[in-house]
């Protein structure tokens, strides 16, 4: 079998695979940046000096027929979201009637990452982008469902149908929704300086939570679409770089909510970031050389609607290593003594 | 082998961070590289599970499944990878990988994947 490596733009390979992988994977877009190509993993040409895969890009379909194709996948997506409601969840599943909790479990990560929302493209056609939503959810529903049934030692009963999705009209096809202009490509870098805060209260102590998004009290997880972790995606990041130095440092300390303890930070400046935004950190400690990269996302945002604190958003850190962490407690506990 | 820890290469950063967490807390004994050449590098016993990314610089993880196949026998190899095509995890599993997850993965997923390659 011929044997590929595929190259992109960021230095990383993938390979050694077969063409039709790379076929597969061109299709779906997950490969949209090759830059060079190897039929040993050791001389590397561009894609242009191997014509069977430049056919595979060429042939790549058009943005017109993938927002066509998604159109269909969208309809199909809702077909498949009627069959299941009201169904035995084995047979959604593909089960034995008393099948196992893991079991459930297994059966439910294949079935759901199907319906991931970030896994389709940015410019995806936003019918296909709502059906996946809504099956997401009524999945994610279901094991919930599933799992306090079990839990409980009964039988695993069809979950109740909150909404059912309604069938297009007889001979209508689903109404087509309009295309928004699609987002920005690209990461879009933020250099803040954060303004002096007001004093405010300093909070108590607040319990660490896990980096990982943790579960429930009683030790379930709700399974939506947060709670999975390690897809790529760059275009709904904002990259914000912080220089931090003793002066500003209540950033880390002085917000009830978004603080070092709570895993957060509260950054007081006039330009805002939306609930929810993906946030990569940098944070410059000029006076002490070092640098610390962290991944949040913004929990809270006051532009102005409560006076009784700073303008700005809160972040809460989705990953922080252990090592930076300890490092910026130190460095928030000189600061304070200063 | 008993004693050997689990080991994660990927090449992103946040990925390595949120399955070291995860894991750690599990109890378990853990290691992480950014790729394959520095995977297999590592000095000490031979780790018992590999997470393994496909899509890395340096090495790709395919080169590397067959690398740390050779050099551990013994050590069950997970790819965590999003490319999800079907065929893509035929080849890698028939390249001796013992288990295929895509991203994006819910921890739960990790967790019971490895303790059923553990268990094996």
């Amino acid at each position: 079998m011929p044997e590929y490596w595929i190259g992109d733009v960021e230095g990383r390979v993938l390979g050694p695979v077969s063409l039709d992988v790379v076929q597969d994977l061109v299709n779906t877009g997950r490969l949209t940046e090759i830059t060079r190509v190897s039929r040993d993993g050791r001389n590397w040409g561009t894609p242009s000096g191997f014509p069977e895969v430049m056919t595979l890009l060429v042939n790549a379909p058009s943005p017109d027929t993938l927002l066509q194709s998604e159109r269909h996948e969208a309809t199909r997506v809702r077909e498949q979201l009627r069959a299941m409601q009201g169904r035995p969840p084995h047979e959604i599943f593909r089960l034995d009637r008393n099948a196992s909790v893991d079991a459930y479990r297994n059966a439910f990560f294949k079935l759901v990452k199907r319906f991931y929302p970030d896994r389709v493209r940015a410019q995806a056609h936003p019918d296909l982008r709502k059906a996946y939503a809504d099956a997401f959810q009524f999945l994610s529903r279901l094991m919930v469902h599933i799992e306090k049934e079990l839990a409980a030692g009964s039988g695993v009963s069809p979950l109740p149908v909150v909404r059912a999705v309604p069938p297009p009209a007889p001979g209508e096809d689903e109404p087509l929704t309009p295309i928004p202009a699609p987002p920005p490509q690209m990461a879009r870098p933020l250099t803040v300086v954060p303004r002096s805060m007001t004093p405010i209260p300093r909070p108590s102590p607040l319990p660490r939570p896990s980096p990982l998004v943790p579960p429930a009290p009683d030790g379930s997880y709700s399974y939506q679409p947060h709670e999975f972790v390690g897809f790529e995606r760059r275009e709904d990041r904002v990259e914000v770089t912080i220089r931090v130095t003793t002066r500003n440092s209540r950033m880390f300390t002085d917000h009830p909510l978004a603080n070092l303890k709570t895993d957060g930070f509260f950054l007081a400046c006039a330009k805002s970031l939306p609930l929810g935004t993906l946030v990569d950190v940098i944070f410059r400690f000029e006076e002490e050389h070092r640098e610390v990269r962290s991944r949040g996302r913004v929990i809270l945002e006051n532009t102005g609607g409560d006076p009784t604190r700073p303008s700005g958003f809160g972040v809460r850190f989705i990953t922080l290593v252990d090592q930076d962490r300890r490092f910026m407690l130190q460095f928030v506990e000189k600061a304070a003594a200063h | 082998m008993s004693d050997g820890p689990i080991l994660i290469v990927d090449d992103d950063a946040f990925v390595r961070t949120l399955l070291r967490e995860m894991l750690a807390e599990q109890g378990h004994q853990l290691r992480e590289a950014e790729n394959g050449h520095d995977a297999l590098s590592l000095e000490g016993p031979p780790p018992r599970v590999v997470l393994l990314d496909l899509f890395m610089p340096e090495m790709s993880g395919m080169e590397a499944l067959a690398l740390i196949r050779e050099r551990w026998p013994g050590t069950r190899v997970l790819v965590i990878s999003s490319m999800d095509s079907e065929r893509l995890v035929d080849e890698a599993l028939a390249a001796g990988a013992s288990g295929y997850i895509t991203k994006p993965f819910h921890p739960m997923e990790i967790a019971s994947a490895v303790e059923r390659a553990l268990d094996s």
